[in-house]
């Protein structure tokens, strides 16, 4: 059985998840396994270059987290029967790349990206709040208590990016603008790709 | 005449509902309409027999002598002969419940008459219904062949979930995937014996573009329900290649099944064990090939690593 106590019963054909809105969860679940996923690669890709430098522990850390949040999705992509996004080889690369690219501009260009992701994510996450919360809080309860936590999670993210300079990176309003965009079209593609 | 008007209205009725038909899910037809096409076949109805019916918009029924109720007839109670306010929920049929009632039935003679209308017709006289029930649907039997292709996937199902029960309980072996594979498949495709002659061209009318919606989903949700519980945990890119692979598999027997003349079909399910053994190397030198790629890519960054580190330390004397 998975983790928590989701009412539904395994293996057995799709119906039987019982009184849940399927495409709701589905979309859901597909587009924050896809973002955690890209998330991970992100910092991937900025412990690459950034690793040994001084804020390398601060990223390892934020990494870890993520590790956790995508090892969460897995499994509760595995009891609803979700399938994952077919763009994730895509964002494998494109988030190790983003990630790279960012950080090959200093270390507040990681950050400035670490900044504009986490905004993106924590905005995207309250949306999917709400959407729960209209559509039954009792019956999502145990997932409305997941996203909420990585939720903070990522707005803990956002705000240590702040706190190590990240408005000060170069070209910084563009920079944001630029991967919140991309991350809103990541969004729009996960869920119904 | 009355039935010939019946008839009409009728086939004018199925027609709409096939138009306005969403693709189907699992469920095959939207149980949205009145039953008014239902009371009228019994209105035109010639045979005695009777279904108990009720109906919130409730015809006036001429009342029909009524018999006995015939002896197959699974559903319980007896049929009221007022038929209107007699609102027993246990009387209630939905249309599409009568719809796949008439489809179960046909399936008897399609071995004889073929995925066609006659079969669908006959199957209704079974019923006790009139022939002209088989207007509900459309004349190409597309509907008859879905319902048996969905009927076949449930029982599929359901097989599965026992297998998979017995071995929770410990009463059987959990098997290897790839036999656990071959023996769903072989499973689902013996379903298709009574029918192998007729199979062909229900493949054909299938493969119809107005028809493919409906029968890639009945296939996708097949394949993704053996992988479901031959214990299929994959969150990535696999989940798509292992479902493909089967997929592929699966067609392919089908094909090698449907001229296949050998005894209880061992050549088919020969083709299949290799088949499966074919994906399990697959499987394997995929994984094989990924191990050497990470290894290569180590090396790489070791090599850059002692560059750059060789290039700091001359630089810096």
């Amino acid at each position: 059985l998975p983790a928590g106590g989701v009412s539904l019963r395994l293996c057995s054909t799709r119906v039987t998840l019982e009184g849940i809105n399927k495409p709701v969860i589905d979309r859901i679940i597909r587009v924050d396994h896809a973002g955690e996923y890209g998330a991970n690669r992100i910092y991937a890709g900025q412990m690459a270059v950034l690793g040994r430098s001084s804020v390398g522990p601060i990223i390892q850390q934020m990494w870890n987290q993520e590790k956790d949040h995508l090892k969460k999705f897995n499994e509760l992509m595995v009891a609803y029967r979700v399938r994952p996004t077919v763009l994730l080889p895509f964002w494998n690369v494109a988030g190790f790349v983003l990630g790279a690219g960012s950080a090959l501009l200093g270390k507040k260009g990681a950050m400035a990206c670490t900044v504009a992701v986490e905004e993106s994510i924590s905005d995207h996450y309250n949306s999917q709040i709400r959407t729960l919360m209209e559509e039954d809080p009792e019956k999502y309860k145990e997932l409305l208590q997941i996203i909420k936590q990585f939720r903070d999670d990522e707005r803990e993210h956002h705000d240590i990016g702040l706190e190590h300079d990240a408005e000060a990176a170069p070209a910084y309003s563009v920079l944001k603008t630029a991967i919140q965009l991309g991350c809103k079209a990541a969004i729009f593609l996960s869920e119904r790709i | 005449n009355m039935a010939a008007a019946a008839a009409g209205s009728l086939r004018r009725a199925g027609w709409r509902l096939w138009r306005g038909r969403a693709v189907v899910r699992c469920q095959l037809y939207s149980p949205q309409r009145a039953l008014q096409v239902s009371a009228v076949l019994r209105r035109v109805s010639d045979e005695q027999k009777k279904e108990p019916l009720a109906s919130s918009s409730q015809q006036q029924f001429d009342s029909h002598p009524t018999n006995h109720q015939p002896e197959q007839e699974p559903q319980g109670p007896r049929p009221s002969y007022t038929g209107q306010g007699g609102q027993e929920s246990e009387d209630y049929e939905s249309e599409e419940q009568l719809q796949h009632r008439i489809l179960t039935a046909a399936l008897e003679f399609v071995p004889e008459h073929g995925w066609t209308a006659e079969a669908i017709a006959e199957g209704a006289k079974t019923l006790g219904l009139s022939v002209a029930a088989a207007g509900m649907f459309h004349s190409d039997g597309s509907e008859l062949i879905l319902h048996f292709v969905s009927q076949c996937n449930t029982k599929l199902s359901e097989l599965l979930e026992q297998e998979q029960k017995l071995v929770q309980l410990g009463k059987a072996e959990k098997k290897p995937t790839d036999q656990f594979l071959r023996d769903a498949v072989e499973a689902r495709l013996r379903m298709l014996i009574p029918y192998i002659e007729k199979w062909p061209q229900a493949v054909s009318i299938l493969l119809l573009p107005h028809n493919i919606p409906s029968s890639l989903n009945l296939l996708t949700s097949m394949i993704d329900d053996i992988w479901q519980y031959a214990g299929d945990q994959s969150t990535d890119f696999n989940w798509y290649t292992r479902r493909a692979v089967l997929t592929g598999i699966y067609n392919t027997t089908e094909l090698v099944m449907m001229q296949d003349s050998s005894p209880d079909f061992e050549e088919t399910w020969r083709f299949l064990e290799n088949r499966v053994a074919d994906a399990m190397n697959m499987g394997n030198a995929a994984n094989q090939v990924q191990s050497t790629g990470e290894a290569v890519v180590q090396g790489l960054m070791g090599a850059a690593v002692t560059v750059s580190d060789a290039e700091t330390s001359r630089a810096v004397r």
